[in-house]
């Protein structure tokens, strides 16, 4: 299955927008952001399942919660920064 | 011995509080630095305390910067918000915690409001010291010497219509007073996590809304990269390793407010503070008192106040004597020569300590009673 990956500044960010989406009854994993990932480097995503990414960025915009980008990573493995 | 001194720090602790602490020391790696399991707890642990404060005085978390006391908390906000030689309306009732750093800056400070126990005169000073073209204004929301709670809602109004962005010191109302950084609009509001909040000392909070100058530069697991400091919250203002089992545990003495209930904890801190002010008046000593009081009274003997203040303890009630780092307030007051004895109450103030305290106070007078 395919999992999306939201990337966030800090591990703050990163928790707010876990609470959101635990709060809407979307799972997720907060994990540390691969290097390649954060060019400012250091930061936290959380993993999303494909069919919940567009309804959680959503959620992310309305709520404020400030996100970097949003990654797919593919059957394959091969992960890509896509817009949502 | 009756704790009686918790304008200076909250003693008595709820369980759960000593609990999160010592849970944290066992479990807690160092929260925003890794991806193992002790640094993702020591990361929940922090955000539930954020999270918490931000349910407490209705902010977002990212909005709530841990400082080691409220100390720390003010220096950041006055030296964000307050250019050197600046001019800052203040109140006459401020804590050093105030006046230093602000003296520090070579300000310029208009004391607005020096009657105790009058909001109508506090009102109408502070709103002249706003029309004289202030820059800023800090104040304190409750003097730690005599339990005065200020009209900050009012005075915050004032700060709006005027344009002037302002600073509140929550030191003695946090945990006691309802507090929110929505509905005053402040630009900073510090308070320590230690007192009213009942978490551990070398705790504090500062609630941000506004452009935050760091006091400390370094490491803060974000951004690392960059050489500047982060530009966001609450990383900008948290260089360093947190005091994980502090915040632990303060973070468990908010969540005991939100279930108790400030409201109640003031109610019962007020009853005690009445019934106080009430048994000094009888014994025939100076007390100051009125009706926008809070869990705080400071009384005046005709012996020294530090002699007063230790003959208690050796009758096992802890009080503070003296100037409670707050001589404007004394000033104000007119017991800057004498100093005063503070008695503040904490959230399990009962009746039984204000009988035994006035008991004890009597027979220190001599005969007064």
């Amino acid at each position: 299955m395919r999992s999306y990956f939201v990337t966030f500044r800090s591990v703050t960010f990163a928790q707010r927008g876990e609470s959101v989406l635990r709060r809407a009854g979307i799972n997720c994993s907060l994990q540390r952001t691969p290097r390649w990932m954060e060019e400012q480097g250091c930061g936290y995503c959380l993993r999303i399942q494909q069919r919940d990414a567009a309804a959680a960025v959503e959620l992310f915009r309305q709520r404020q919660v400030a996100f970097r980008k949003v990654y797919r990573q593919s059957d394959g493995a091969e992960v890509e920064e896509v817009l949502v | 011995m009756i704790y009686l001194d918790n304008g200076a720090t909250s003693l008595h602790k709820p369980p759960s509080v000593k609990r999160a602490v010592a849970d944290a020391m066992e479990r807690c790696a160092n929260p925003g630095r890794g991806g193992y399991p002790a640094a993702e707890v020591a990361a929940r642990t922090v955000y539930s305390a954020r999270e918490a404060a931000g349910r407490l005085f209705a902010c977002e978390p990212e909005q709530v910067v841990f400082t080691s006391n409220c100390t720390h908390g003010l220096n950041m906000a006055i030296r964000s918000l307050v250019k050197p030689g600046a001019s800052v309306a203040i109140t006459g009732f401020e804590h050093n915690a105030v006046t230093r750093p602000l003296k520090a800056l070579g300000t310029r400070t208009v004391v607005a409001g020096r009657k105790l126990f009058d909001p109508d005169d506090t009102l109408e000073r502070f709103e002249d010291a706003l029309c004289s073209g202030v820059d800023a204004a800090v104040f304190t929301h409750m003097s730690n010497v005599f339990g005065y709670i200020l009209p900050v809602g009012q005075m915050a109004a004032l700060c709006r219509q005027h344009g002037v962005p302002f600073i509140v010191d929550a030191a003695q109302s946090a945990g006691g007073l309802p507090i929110s950084l929505k509905e005053l609009g402040a630009a900073f509001i510090a308070m320590p996590g230690h007192k009213g909040l009942l978490g551990p000392q070398g705790t504090g909070l500062l609630l941000c809304n506004s452009e935050l100058r760091p006091l400390l530069y370094g490491g803060t697991g974000s951004a690392s990269i960059l050489q500047d400091m982060p530009d966001f919250l609450p990383d900008r203002g948290e260089a360093g390793t947190l005091n994980v089992p502090g915040i632990a545990g303060l973070g468990a003495g908010i969540e005991y407010l939100l279930r108790t209930g400030v409201d109640a904890v003031f109610a019962r801190e007020r009853a005690e503070a009445k019934r106080c002010v009430h048994g000094l008046k009888r014994l025939g000593f100076q007390v100051f008192s009125g009706a926008d009081q809070g869990g705080t009274v400071s009384f005046v003997a005709d012996k020294d106040c530090e002699l007063v203040a230790r003959q208690l303890a050796k009758r096992g009630i802890a009080v503070r004597a003296g100037l409670h780092c707050a001589p404007l307030a004394h000033e104000s007051a007119g017991t800057l020569e004498t100093g005063a004895v503070r008695v503040s109450y904490g959230h399990d103030a009962a009746p039984w300590q204000t009988a035994r305290f006035l008991q004890a106070v009597s027979a220190i007078a001599g005969g007064k009673m």
